[in-house]
């Protein structure tokens, strides 16, 4: 064993391993490391007269709560909320891209955005509970999900130059922009039943989802195919929402 | 934490003492004093308080503790660095704490700790302080597994280097 599998096995186990002691009675560092992380030190406790003061402060306000909902639940909740706004947001504004995108684009950005907004929902669920295991980094993950579908509409559909280039993206914007708010609002009731303990972080996951779904619509509404349109104007939708989102966390953060 | 949910009188006892000194440390060793420490352990009972109903029962209840000390510490430092911001230093004013809470009182392992990079410290305090496993820091920190087995054993090798100054710095003063 060296200084580097010592690490290890302070790091998975206590009491140290057998194997470990070899090197302990050699290596004066991890011998002093080891003592110093295992030989418990005495505790600062808090002071009876603190804990009493907590103890009534609990016991004042005490009253039976029922456990938040079962996980699958809160996930098919955002899921629903998401699809509800991108098919009303269809119905309202029309299908004109399916008679235009292939199956194939058709199918595969569709998908890509379900996914996206699957793994936004399942980090949004956990992060309504403290303590819960994140198999995708929150922080990290709606960046993840706007890199990963800005790769999908670059090979999917083709860079074409186009006229008026700006007002046609204008009008996508403008559309896709309104359903972020309408969807954030069902969103965040049922957000607000969690504990948000990172507002900023939660604010971006709900204000990407929820633009997500204007994305999702204006992908099945709008037939125009060129790659940079639908990169500043459809995914620009989700962008903004997701900082939209971000703006609010750090509000709600520093009121705090 | 199921018959606290459930109001049971005896239960927050159970809980506030069982904890509370993890907690206590747990605050100390991320640089609070000894008052800052006792504040910050009310907020978080108070905000435990508050999201019982988020406990899901049959889940580990120390991640879930945790996630919540975590929040409430850093609020608590955003909060004392705001107002920090907004103090006017006056010079005449005796600088009290520094008398009645030596910083050289420190037990070892806090003196150690004290000078890792925030992250590796927390990750380190929850594994042996609190007695949390790696998956559960993972869960508290809202980390992965790997990446808080990365933070922890940074953190050994600097803690392992701080060691070596320690020593040469006493065979030197010798």
């Amino acid at each position: 064993m060296n200084c580097q599998d010592i690490n290890q096995a302070i790091v998975e186990a206590s009491p140290l391993p057998p194997e470990a002691e070899e090197h302990l009675r050699t290596c004066a560092r991890c011998r002093e490391l080891a003592e110093i992380l295992n030989v418990p030190v005495p505790a600062d406790l808090p002071s009876p007269t603190v804990l009493r003061e907590i103890e009534r402060g609990l016991v004042a306000e005490l009253r039976p709560v029922r456990p938040i909902a079962p996980k699958r639940y809160i996930w098919a909740s955002f899921l629903a909320i998401f699809v509800v706004i991108a098919f009303l947001g269809v119905y309202h504004i029309g299908a004109f891209a399916i008679a235009v995108k292939t199956p194939l684009q058709m199918s595969a950005i569709l998908a890509a955005l379900a996914i996206g907004a699957g793994l936004l929902a399942y980090s949004l669920m956990n992060q309504m509970v403290p303590g819960s295991r994140h198999r995708f980094p929150p922080g990290r993950l709606p960046i993840i999900i706007v890199i990963s579908l800005m790769i999908a509409i670059a090979v999917l559909f083709p860079f074409q130059h186009e006229r008026h280039f700006w007002a046609k993206a204008w009008a996508c914007i403008r559309i896709g922009a309104l359903m972020g708010p309408i969807a954030a609002v069902p969103l965040w009731l049922v957000l607000r039943r969690g504990a948000i303990l990172s507002p900023i972080m939660t604010g971006a996951a709900t204000g990407l989802l929820a633009s997500l779904a204007g994305t999702t619509a204006l992908e099945i509404h709008c037939p125009n195919l060129d790659a940079s349109h639908i990169l500043v104007s459809h995914l620009g939708v989700a962008v903004l929402g997701a900082v939209a989102g971000l703006v609010v966390g750090w509000a709600v953060e520093n009121r705090n | 934490m199921e018959r606290y949910q459930q109001a049971d009188l005896e239960a927050p006892a159970i809980l506030v003492s069982a904890l509370s000194p993890a907690l206590l440390r747990f605050f100390r060793s991320q640089s609070a004093t000894p008052g800052q420490a006792e504040d910050l352990l009310q907020d978080t009972w108070l905000r435990i308080h508050r999201v019982r109903h988020t406990y899901r029962p049959g889940e580990p209840v120390l991640p879930w503790i945790y996630a919540i000390a975590r929040r409430v510490r850093i609020d608590g430092y955003r909060r004392s660095r705001r107002i920090n911001n907004h103090e006017t230093v006056m010079e005449v004013l005796p600088e009290r704490h520094a008398e009645s809470e030596p910083r050289h009182a420190l037990p070892v392992f806090e003196a150690l700790v004290a000078a890792l990079p925030e992250a590796q410290r927390e990750v380190i305090t929850m594994l042996k302080v609190g007695g949390l496993s790696l998956e559960e820091v993972a869960r508290a920190t809202s980390s992965t597994a790997g990446a808080v087995k990365q933070k922890a054993h940074r953190g050994y090798d600097r803690l392992r280097k701080l060691l070596r100054g320690y020593a040469e710095a006493a065979e030197g003063a010798q």
